[in-house]
């Protein structure tokens, strides 16, 4: 197993994006950087703008304001086509398969932009082997596996395009605690694996930081917090609004919140 | 309205308009007379209630039976630990109505403070607002064996507590009701024996330094005080008010629920205080004093809303706000305003300044009183040229509130007035210090005689430790806060607050700390406005995360040393402020930086901040 080191520079640079859906603004100016090789996610409750920012980034909603720079080029409001094409793939929330393709086309759709046929073999290979359950089903319609075995198909699907940078939009959704865990373990292993980075949105804090490097925290469209994962667990906000760790108090029934204060 | 060519509405009013000469007695005449006026009003899920004064009778009837009920004493002390809302108002009325002493503690004081104020003021009834503050008093109730009963406003998540020492305030009532009926001269014999002389209230100073000191008020000087604020800024009962500063505040105590128990002004509560601006445009108080971090705000607010309007709109406010400003030079140079002028300022009030008025809420204002913290000269004359009258008042806890005020027939923006006719103020010649002496004057702080007496010297002087001067006029103009004047390693006699102020004009700096004291130059320690400083970071394309990169960010330093450089213009050489650093950290009231009415603390912000201070020195 070979991993690959973090390096300080980053594969994904976002600098003040703002994006809104008609006149209701969804994230009010982010900045973030994704460093190659780590991964790197973004912590925040429904609505917060964590989906938002990824459609930003792979260019299905186009930004009010602000740039993308993906590897070094500028990618603010491409086409969605070309981002893939320079090794963006998109996970999108609720897996979105080709229900009606086998596993096996849907995968092959994920390689639909490469043409070296060998190198395609070798990742379905790897991705069997992550998944050992889509080759059992590799011939069935994609409509009919489980939600946890579509999940698996749709970062399957991603990982066949060879990129450099997945974004993984809320891997938990909808999934038990366990089979959460062994998809987040998948994640870890793709990534000191192969050395793909990942930028990860996630409503469960738990899980998120324990996979991921870096973290930031969004909040009604803008970043409230960023750190290392080790350093965020620490957070007394992060602890008792993302992770329920709070101290009962007194009666031993707490039910008011504290105030955040985000430091 | 809003003619400040013509503010003969503001006449003083020098009658008794309500008879009593406690509070007590005060308000049960005042149920009395004005039975089914309302007299209070706050919202529920969103609806407003309303209370009459009848309404307000009866609850502090049973809150007073219910305090008997539990064997409280005449002249013992109860403090309540609350928001500004009405059971606040309630539960202090019913405590003054049994003779008792009613102290107040901030919400946002943390438990061990609490204690501190609980044990100070021997508090054997502590009313709480919520479970929130429940938890403050059980988590030191241990360490206070005086402390016998905890009353609880509302129960919401208390269900299933079960605690001989707390009852929730409806029980309290219920229990109160029952006991009245069985000793119906109880409560009537206790208003009865409330003297002028009691002491009423305690008003715990924030403690810049040191503990925090409570302030004692006995019932005469209350009611000397409400009875004068009539002849300085008088209001009645066509006004409405709107009630959000702490109540536990000299200024909300005295000017809001005091004055308007005086008055009869309907007193109008806010949600919370994060709602302040939204109740402001709900309520449009026709009388409205707050300090000067909200008109600051209010400022700001308009501020953005003009960097996002069209070319047209900011054309018509910058000629509105002219017409306005000319109109204002002229009332302030007391010059009458000519005809034309005043065509011209229908004009820019159709066009522009009622709809900003109508944006902070001010529309229907009278006037406004500003007090409590210095405001910048600049702000107020903004207030005039709207059209609206600010009057700027000065005064403490130890004053009772305003001590001056600046009358409505002569205006100067950076004065505080001259005395108020209900006490003499002068200028000690040899130090500078103000000095106030009345009936409104304290009568010391509890269990501390000796800073009582440094406080109150033997002629009854009240040494208030402001620096100030008086014109021809009998205005005085605060320079500085004794014990903040700065000497520079030069010898040069430094004020902050002139320069502080004037940083505070910008709406891109909340609160400012200028330090020099025995250092070669100034410097100053600078809170941002976060939502402007954000506004304007994403205006200019300034990337940034959270609020530590955003003061970190080189175009918001830039920023801020604009601002401080258009204020080192107005000021000589060795006033010129060299450096600053910016509070990487957002402040909440919660925080020990900020005193509950969101000043900085300047002694804690400069031993805290020591190693940033030192190292604009290197």
């Amino acid at each position: 197993m070979s991993s690959i080191a973090i390096t300080d520079q980053p594969v994904l640079t976002l600098q003040n994006i703002e994006s809104a859906y008609g006149p209701i603004k969804a994230i009010r100016g982010v900045s973030l950087q994704v460093r190659r090789g780590e991964i790197a996610t973004v912590l925040g409750s429904n609505g917060a703008g964590k989906t938002t920012i990824l459609k930003t980034i792979s260019g299905i909603i186009d930004p009010r304001k602000g740039s993308i720079e993906f590897k070094g080029v500028d990618i603010t409001a491409r086409d969605p086509a070309q981002i893939v094409r320079l090794g963006l793939s998109h996970v999108p929330e609720g897996r979105e398969v080709f229900a009606l393709l086998s596993v096996h086309d849907n995968l092959l759709m994920g390689a639909y932009t490469r043409s070296d046929r060998d190198g395609v073999a070798r990742d379905m290979e790897a991705v069997y082997g992550y998944f050992p359950i889509l080759r059992e089903r590799a011939h069935q319609d994609a409509g009919l596996l489980s939600g946890g075995q579509q999940q698996m198909l749709s970062i399957s699907r991603a990982l066949m395009a060879q990129p450099d940078l997945i974004l993984l939009d809320e891997p938990s959704l909808g999934l038990s605690p366990k089979l959460t865990k062994e998809i987040f373990e998948i994640v870890v292993r793709i990534n000191r694996e192969r050395g793909t980075t990942i930028l990860l949105v996630e409503q469960n804090a738990n899980m998120a930081l324990n996979a991921s490097d870096f973290g930031y925290v969004l909040e009604n469209g803008r970043i409230v917090m960023q750190d290392t994962c080790a350093n965020l667990r620490e957070k007394e906000d992060i602890k008792e609004f993302y992770l329920g760790l709070k101290d009962d108090g007194v009666r031993g029934e707490r039910r008011w919140k504290k105030k955040k204060t985000w430091r | 309205m809003s003619k400040l060519w013509d503010l003969s509405h503001i006449q003083p009013n020098s009658a008794v308009v309500l008879p009593g000469d406690t509070i007590t007695a005060m308000f049960w005449n005042a149920v009395e007379e004005r039975g089914p006026m309302v007299w209070l009003r706050q919202k529920h899920l969103g609806i407003w209630q309303s209370w009459t004064w009848d309404q307000t009778g009866q609850a502090v009837r049973e809150i007073a039976g219910g305090l008997l009920s539990l064997g409280f004493a005449r002249g013992e002390t109860a403090s309540i630990l609350a928001n500004t809302v009405v059971e606040w108002v309630w539960a202090d009325l019913a405590i003054l109505s049994c003779a008792g002493v009613s102290n107040g503690i901030y919400p946002t004081d943390a438990a061990s403070q609490v204690h501190y104020l609980c044990e100070d003021s021997r508090t054997g009834i502590l009313f709480v607002e919520d479970d929130e503050q429940l938890d403050k008093a059980l988590e030191v109730r241990a360490a206070l064996p005086g402390l016998r009963k905890i009353v609880v406003f509302d129960m919401e998540g208390l269900a299933s507590l079960d605690d001989p020492d707390v009852i929730s305030l409806a029980d309290l009532r219920a229990i109160g009701q029952r006991y009245l009926n069985q000793h119906p001269d109880a409560l009537p014999g206790r208003i009865g024996a409330c003297r002028p002389q009691d002491l009423a209230i305690l008003v715990y100073t924030s403690g810049t330094t040191g503990k925090p000191k409570g302030a004692m008020h006995r019932h005469e000087g209350l009611v000397y005080t409400v009875r004068g604020f009539n002849t300085l800024i008088a209001q009645d009962e066509h006004d409405e008010r709107m009630c959000f500063l702490p109540l536990c505040h000299i200024a909300e105590r005295m000017g809001g629920e005091y004055f308007a128990l005086y008055t009869g002004t309907r007193l109008n509560f806010v949600e919370n205080p994060q709602t302040v601006p939204e109740n402001v445009r709900e309520i449009a108080p026709t009388v409205f004093t707050a300090v000067p971090r909200v008109w600051e705000k209010f400022y700001s607010g308009v501020m953005i809303t003009l960097k996002e309007s069209s070319r047209l709109q900011q054309a018509a406010y910058a000629w509105a706000i002219g017409v306005g400003s000319a109109i204002a030079d002229r009332v302030l140079a007391r010059q009458s305003v000519n005809g034309w002028l005043r065509i011209k300022f229908q004009l820019a009030q159709w066009l522009v300044l009622n709809n900003v008025r109508k944006l902070i809420g001010i529309h229907r204002a009278r006037f406004l009183v500003t007090g409590a913290a210095p405001i910048s000269p600049d702000l107020v004359r903004w207030y005039l040229a709207l059209g609206v009258p600010m009057l700027e008042v000065w005064g403490m806890t130890e004053t009772c509130g305003a001590s001056t005020g600046v009358p409505a027939t002569l205006m100067k923006p950076g004065s505080i007035g001259p005395a108020a006719g209900f006490n003499e103020v002068r200028v000690d010649p040899a130090t500078g210090e103000l000095l106030v002496r009345g009936k409104n004057v304290f009568v010391g702080y509890l269990n501390l005689p000796e800073k009582t007496a440094e406080t109150i010297d033997a002629d009854g002087w009240l040494h208030t430790g402001d620096v100030g001067v008086m014109d021809a006029d009998g205005y005085f103009r605060i320079t500085d806060r004794m014990k903040d004047v700065i000497i520079t390693a030069g010898g040069k006699n430094i004020t902050p607050s002139e320069l502080e102020n004037d940083l505070k004009f910008s709406p891109y700096i909340t609160d400012a700390v200028v330090i020099g004291d025995k250092r070669a130059y100034l410097t100053v320690i600078v809170m941002i406005d976060q939502e402007n400083v954000e506004k304007f970071a994403q205006d200019q394309d300034v990337a940034f995360s959270n609020y530590a990169s955003l003061t970190r960010a080189p175009e918001v330093q830039a920023l801020i040393q604009k601002e401080l450089d258009r204020v080192n213009q107005k000021f000589a050489r060795v006033e010129q402020i060299k450096k600053f650093f910016l509070l990487e950290n957002q402040l909440t009231a919660e925080d020990e930086e900020l005193t509950p009415t969101m000043k900085l603390k300047r002694k804690l912000v400069e031993q805290k901040y020591a190693a940033q201070i030192d190292a604009m020195y290197r």
